[in-house]
Order: structure tokens, then sequence, then C-alpha cells
């Protein structure tokens, strides 16, 4: 005796559409953040003169509590310039930019360190500063 | 009345954050290029005819001299007058451990504006020898 098969419907309901499209977009807005450093706490210096900084694949920023990040992610002192100059790779000229975000209260013996180790890497320097109004 | 129909809002909701994920990933950073020899370079170059700027905590010194930061550029001006020559527009840098990152950009930005270029020199760790006891 043959049985019949019941054939299922198994569709994807349009209405969770816009819900599906929410979280994926939360995931890679939360994915993304691990790269960047947007969610840490540091307020620029000033200057007289800025530019735009332009793109860049480098970023190191001293926070108000005197630590490095590079690209979004903590990282110690003594490594700092062989990580800038693994991030910039073989990158030509005009493409080795590194942005320092530096907290403007930060002492020299934290800052001048990581000019340093940009310098030693190769890197073109950009500090990220604030235009003075005053 | 005309209402929106209610399965539209998760589309209207996921278009909002679009809108405001874009404009906040759109806002460029400013800042100001710095050239700054690699350090392997700088000792060969230093010599005893290098201006010398020291930074503490709320002064600036040129060679030895406190001048307040309003005299800076005329004061290099005047000691570029007749240098040309990129080697001997070295500024050497030396920073106190303790002077905030504010000082340093304001006083560097003087000293490129005046045509001056910038190398550092890192505080020392001197050693203080004790006199043995007996």
């Amino acid at each position: 005796m043959k049985m019949k098969r019941k054939k299922s419907n198994a569709e994807v309901p349009s209405m969770a559409m816009g819900d599906i499209a929410f979280n994926l977009l939360i995931f890679f807005v939360i994915l993304a953040r691990a790269q960047d450093d947007s969610h840490l706490q540091w307020q620029p210096a000033e200057a007289i003169e800025v530019e735009s900084a332009g793109a860049s694949k480098v970023s190191v920023l001293i926070d108000n509590e005197n630590k490095y990040y590079v690209n979004g992610q903590q990282t110690g002192e003594a490594n700092l310039a062989q990580r800038i100059e693994g991030l910039l790779g073989e990158a030509g000229a005009g493409e080795r930019t590194v942005l320092l975000k530096v907290h403007r209260e930060v002492p020299a013996m934290y800052f001048e360190p990581v000019i340093e180790a940009i310098s030693e890497a190769g890197g073109d320097l950009v500090h990220i500063v604030e235009q003075d109004r005053s | 009345m005309a209402e929106p129909p209610s399965s539209a809002t998760g589309d209207i909701a996921f278009n909002l954050i679009v809108f405001f994920l874009v404009c906040a990933s759109v806002q460029p950073d400013s800042g100001r290029k710095q050239t700054i020899p690699r350090s392997d370079k700088t000792e060969e170059q230093e010599t005893s005819d290098n201006i010398e700027v020291q930074l503490t905590r709320t002064s600036a010194m040129i060679n030895g001299n406190v001048i307040r930061l309003s005299d800076f550029k005329p004061y290099l001006d005047r000691a570029f007058a007749n240098k040309t020559r990129p080697e001997d527009r070295i500024v050497v840098v030396k920073s106190k451990t303790d002077t905030p990152y504010h000082h340093w950009i304001k006083v560097t930005e003087l000293i490129e504006q005046a045509g001056g270029v910038i190398t550092i020199q890192r505080e020392e760790e001197q050693q203080v020898m004790l006199p043995a006891e007996g």
C-alpha cells in the first residue's frame, strides 16, 4: 500500500524579515566595534592649524588612564612598534598613515614612546587634535 | 485616519538605524601631520649646533632660557634666519616626564610653524650613586 507523504510548507515568514535584518545589523555593528576605538575615554588636545586626517590602517590611542590601544585593542608599550609595523606591512608611501589619539593630560613618559614607535615602524604620524577656537 | 501599517514598523526602524550609523561613521578626524626623523638617523644628525627646547609641565625653554609661548615663534624665526637646509633646522625637544600632551602639541606646533624639524630626545633615567658605607 502506498502512503501519501504529507508535504509541509517550510518557508520563512515574510513578517520576520525585518527582525532578521535588524539582528544581522546588530551583529555586524558589534563586530565592527571590536575594531574601533569610539568606546574609549579620551579628550583631544587643541591645535591652531588642523587638516583632515584622511584614511588610515592604524590608529593608536592613549586613554585617560594612560593605557595603550592599537586599533581598539589594548596593548603593552613593549610591543607597540612591532604591532604597528605588522599592521602597516608593505604599504607604500602615502598609505602608511598612523593616527595618534592621546588624551590631553597624558604625560610625556607615556606618549613619547608611542611617537618613537611610530617613527621606528616607518609610519606617517598624524596627531588627532581639535581646532583651537580660543 | 491613515495610519502606517504596523507590519512596516520593523522596516522603518531598520532604515532609521542605518541612517544614524552612516551619519556617525562619516565624521572625519581632524589632525596635524608631523614628520619625525627615524630614530636611527637622528643620532647621526645631532650636533651641538642644534636648538634645544626643554619642556616642563607649564613652561618652555630654548637653549636654557625660559621663553613665553607668544615669543616662541619670533625667537625661532630669528634663529633660523640664515639656515636653509633642513639639517640645520633641527630642534631637539626634551620633555620632562610629566609634560602634558596638550602643552607638547602647542610648543611643537610653534616649532613647525617656524620651519623647525623636530627630533625627540627622551629624558634619561639618572642613576644616583650613593657613597659606600664604612
